[in-house]
C-alpha cells in the first residue's frame, strides 16, 4: 500500500464519521429554528425567559469547576429517571401550575456559549436550583442570602451537614463595616467592625444559579409530558 | 558485503540515531515524567476533597474545581503527549532508519509545549479555566501547542517519507496514523468550540467526542504502534499474526471516529447521535481483542523473557490493561441498562484513567525501560526501582480504575432509585474515593522512584556495563562479575544494543 492510499484510507474512514457525527450535526443544530408554542396561528414563539447575569455567572461556573459535580440535564425517561425525583425537573406540587416537571431541551441554554450539562452528579442537578432555593429551601426568606451562606459554608445546615461540597470562602471579602452594615452581608462570622460581602464574582453566580427554572411550559412540540386524565383543558 | 559488515553498518546506524535523539527524547521523557507527579499529587488532593471536602479547603487555587481539571490536563498534555512525543520521534527515527537532523528545532518545540502546559496549569489553578473537560487550559493555550505538536512531529513524518525501506512496519501505521488524526481531531474541537459559536448543547457534544477520539485516535494508536515495536523486539520472535495486526488496525480506524457521543444521552441533540456513540463504544472491543491477543500471543512465544525484561513486563501489564479496556466498553456504555447508570458518575473518570494510564502509559514505561539505556549508553542503575515502580503501579492503577468503575456503577444506582433522597446516592461514591485516593498514593511512590530513576539515566549516571538491569539475577553466571562488561570500548560494544 502505497503511502496516498494509507492517508486517502486514514483520512476516509476518520472524515466519514467526522462529518456524520461532528460537523454536519453542529452546523444543524446552529441553525436551529424557533418552534410555535402550539399549532394555533397567533400563539407565538417558544421562548424560555431567564433573567440574571447569566453569560458572567456561567464564567464563575466554569471557572470552579461547579461542572465536574453537578450536572443541568434532566434526561428523559428513556435515558435515566432524572424525571421522577420530586424537585429536579421542575416541582412535583407546584401551588399554582400542579406537576411542572419536564425534560431539558434545545432552547434552555438562551444566554449561555457553552452547556454545562457536566460529568458527574456528586451533587444535584442544578437545571431547577433556582425554583428549588425560592420554593423550598428559603421558602420564607431570600434566596440569595441562602444561596451565599450555602456557598460560604455548605455544612452549615444541620441538614447538610453531610454535603460533600466545597465551601467557597475566597468568593467574599472581608471589609470594614462604615455605618450601617452591608445589606448582603453574611450574617455569620464577622466581629461588630467587620463584615462578609459577596464578590461580584459571588453574585454573578448566584444570580445565575438563581436563573436557573428550567421548568416553564413548553411548546405543543416538546412536551413529552403524558397527557393528564383530569386535565380542565 | 559480508553479513558481519552489513550489521555492523546497521549498528553503526542504529547508534547514530540514538546518539542524535538522546536530548530530545529524554527531556520528552524526564519533563513527561515530571508533570505525571505533578498529576499524581493533585489526583491525590482532588479525590481527597471528594470524600473530605473539608481538605484543604477555602484556597481558591485548590478548591476540587480547580484541582480536578488541572489533574487531568496535567496527565494529558504534560506527561501523556510527552511520552508520545518521545516514542513517535525515537521510533520513527529507528523503524525509518534516518539520523534526526533537527533536533534544536524539536527541542525548542518542547520548550514551547512545556512552557504552554505550564501557562495553562497556572491558568485553570488560577481560575481561568475554559470549563470544557480535557480542554480547560485558557484558549491562548491551544494553538501554542498545536503548532508546537507540528513543529515536534513533522521531522518524524518526512524521515517516514525519505526512508529506503519500500515496505511498512504495522508500529508505522499506527503512528503515522496518530500523527494524522490528533490535529485533525484537536483542532476540530477547538474551533467548534472556542472560535465559532455553535448551539451551546452541541458544543458540549463535541467535547465529548474530542474526548473519546483523544482516547481511541491518539494515545491507543500511539501506545499500539510502541507495543508493536517492543514486543517482537524484546522477544526475539515475529508478530504471531499480520492480518490480525491488519485488522486490529482497520477496525480501529473505522469505528473509533464514531464513538464518544453516548455521554450525551439524553441531552436535547440529535437522538441518533448518543446511540451510535454507544455502538461505537461498545464496538471498540474488538480492535482491542484484535490487537490484545495478537501481541499476547507474540509475547507468549518467549516467555521466559517476561519475567526477567522490565520493558516486556510493562508492556504486557499494558496489553492486559487494552483488554480490560475492551471489556469496560462494552460493560459501561449498554444504552437500556448500564449507561444510565455510568453516564454521571465515578466510571467515565475510571474508563479514562484506564486508557490513559492502565495501556497507554505501561506501553510508555516499557518504551523508556527500552530507549533510555540505549540512547544514553548506560544501563538502568537499579532492578529493585523498576520492580517497585511496576508494582506500585500496577497496584495501583487496578484499585483506580476498577473502583471507579464498579464504585461508579454503584454510584449511578443510587443516583437511579429516585424513591430515596437524593443524599443516599451522593453519599455512595464516598467510600470508592477513599480507596481511590490510597491507590493514587501507591502510584506516586511508584512515579517518585520512577521519576528520579530516570533523571540519573538522563544525567549519565547509568551503569556502563553491556548487560542489561534484568528483573532476574544473572550476574553471578557472568565472567565479567556481578557487573557485567565495563563499557569502555565505546562503539565496539555496540552489538550489545539492538
Amino acid at each position: 500500500m502505497s503511502l496516498k492510499t494509507f492517508i486517502f484510507g486514514l483520512s476516509a474512514s476518520f472524515g466519514v464519521a467526522w462529518l456524520a457525527v461532528v460537523v454536519v450535526p453542529y452546523f444543524k443544530m446552529r441553525d436551529l429554528q424557533p418552534i410555535p408554542m402550539s399549532a394555533e396561528p397567533d400563539s407565538g414563539i417558544f421562548f424560555p425567559k431567564r433573567t440574571g447575569r447569566i453569560a458572567d455567572g456561567a464564567l464563575v461556573y466554569s471557572e470552579n469547576g461547579c461542572y465536574l459535580c453537578h450536572t443541568q440535564v434532566i434526561r428523559p425517561t428513556y435515558a435515566g429517571n432524572d424525571l421522577y425525583r420530586p424537585d429536579w425537573g421542575g416541582l412535583a406540587a407546584d401551588p399554582d401550575r400542579g406537576d411542572t416537571r419536564r425534560e431539558t431541551n434545545a432552547f434552555d441554554f438562551f444566554g449561555e456559549s457553552y452547556a454545562h450539562i457536566g460529568l458527574n452528579r456528586l451533587g444535584p442537578d442544578l437545571s431547577n436550583v433556582g425554583r428549588r432555593v425560592e420554593e423550598i429551601y428559603a421558602k420564607d426568606g431570600d434566596p440569595k442570602a441562602w444561596l451565599y451562606n450555602h456557598l460560604y459554608n455548605p455544612r452549615m445546615l444541620p441538614e447538610r451537614r453531610e454535603s460533600g461540597c466545597p465551601s467557597f470562602r475566597f468568593l467574599f471579602d472581608k471589609q470594614k463595616i462604615n455605618g450601617n452594615r452591608n445589606a448582603e452581608a453574611l450574617p455569620i462570622a464577622g466581629d461588630d467592625s467587620t463584615e462578609l460581602v459577596p464578590s461580584s464574582d459571588a453574585k454573578a453566580l448566584v444570580s445565575y444559579l438563581l436563573s436557573m427554572k428550567k421548568d416553564q411550559p413548553v411548546a405543543t412540540s416538546l412536551n413529552f409530558a403524558p397527557a393528564k386524565k383530569d386535565s380542565d383543558s | 558485503m559480508s553479513s558481519t559488515t552489513s550489521n555492523l553498518k546497521d549498528a553503526q546506524i542504529r547508534a547514530e540515531i540514538d546518539r542524535s535523539l538522546r536530548h530530545p527524547v529524554m527531556f520528552f521523557m524526564t519533563s513527561g515524567a515530571a508533570w505525571l507527579a505533578v498529576s499524581i499529587v493533585l489526583a491525590i488532593i482532588s479525590s481527597a476533597k471528594v470524600h473530605s471536602p473539608g481538605f484543604l479547603d477555602g484556597c481558591p487555587f485548590l478548591t476540587y474545581g480547580r484541582v480536578f481539571p488541572a489533574h487531568m490536563n496535567a496527565l494529558i498534555y504534560g506527561w501523556g503527549f510527552q511520552a508520545a512525543f518521545a516514542a513517535i520521534i525515537w521510533l520513527m527515527a529507528r523503524l525509518s532508519r534516518q539520523v534526526c537532523r533537527s533536533v534544536g528545532t524539536i527541542l525548542t518545540a518542547g520548550h514551547v509545549w512545556n512552557f504552554g502546559v505550564l501557562l495553562g496549569m497556572i491558568g485553570i489553578l488560577s481560575g481561568h479555566s475554559t470549563g470544557v473537560s480535557w480542554m480547560e487550559f485558557p484558549v491562548f493555550a491551544w494553538p501554542v501547542l498545536l503548532i508546537s505538536y507540528f513543529i515536534i512531529v513533522i521531522w518524524s513524518f518526512i524521515q517516514f517519507r525519505v526512508r529506503n525501506a519500500d515496505y511498512v512496519y504495522i508500529s508505522q501505521w499506527y503512528l503515522i496514523a496518530a500523527m494524522v488524526w490528533f490535529p485533525w481531531v484537536y483542532l476540530t474541537a477547538n474551533i467548534l468550540i472556542f472560535v465559532m459559536t455553535g448551539h451551546p448543547v452541541m458544543d458540549y457534544a463535541v467535547d465529548a467526542w474530542f474526548k473519546s477520539a483523544l482516547m481511541f485516535l491518539f494515545f491507543v494508536p500511539v501506545a499500539l504502534g510502541t507495543a508493536y515495536y517492543l514486543a517482537p523486539k524484546v522477544t526475539g520472535k515475529p508478530i504471531f499474526s499480520y492480518s490480525l495486526a491488519k485488522l486490529g488496525f482497520w477496525s480501529l480506524a473505522i469505528i473509533a471516529p464514531w464513538a464518544g457521543l453516548q455521554k450525551a444521552v439524553g441531552t436535547p441533540i440529535p437522538y441518533f447521535l448518543p446511540y451510535i456513540g454507544a455502538a461505537a463504544t461498545t464496538l471498540l472491543f474488538l480492535p482491542a481483542l484484535f490487537n490484545s491477543v495478537n501481541l499476547l500471543q507474540t509475547t507468549k512465544q518467549a516467555k521466559e523473557i517476561v519475567s526477567s525484561s522490565p520493558t516486556l513486563r510493562f508492556t504486557l501489564a499494558g496489553i492486559v490493561g487494552l483488554l480490560i479496556l475492551g471489556f469496560s466498553a462494552i460493560l459501561l456504555n449498554m444504552p437500556s441498562s448500564t449507561l444510565p447508570l455510568t453516564q454521571f458518575s465515578l466510571s467515565g473518570y475510571g474508563f479514562e484513567i484506564l486508557a490513559i494510564y492502565g495501556f497507554f502509559s505501561f506501553i510508555m514505561f516499557g518504551a523508556i525501560y527500552f530507549i533510555v539505556p540505549r540512547i544514553t549508553r548506560r544501563e538502568w542503575l537499579s532492578r529493585r526501582l523498576i520492580s517497585m515502580h511496576f508494582f506500585f503501579s500496577v497496584y495501583g492503577i487496578v484499585f483506580v480504575a476498577l473502583i471507579a468503575i464498579f464504585g461508579g456503577l454503584q454510584q449511578g444506582a443510587g443516583q437511579e432509585d429516585w424513591m430515596h433522597d437524593w443524599s443516599s446516592a451522593a453519599l455512595r461514591a464516598r467510600p470508592y474515593a477513599v480507596a481511590i485516593t490510597v491507590a493514587w498514593s501507591a502510584i506516586l511512590i511508584s512515579n517518585v522512584f520512577f521519576f528520579l530513576h530516570l533523571t540519573l539515566m538522563w544525567l549519565r549516571l547509568g551503569r556502563r556495563s553491556s548487560h542489561p538491569t534484568l528483573l532476574v539475577s544473572h550476574e553471578s553466571s557472568s565472567p565479567h562479575g556481578a557487573e557485567g562488561d565495563i563499557d569502555n570500548a565505546g562503539p565496539a560494544s555496540l552489538p550489545a544494543h539492538h
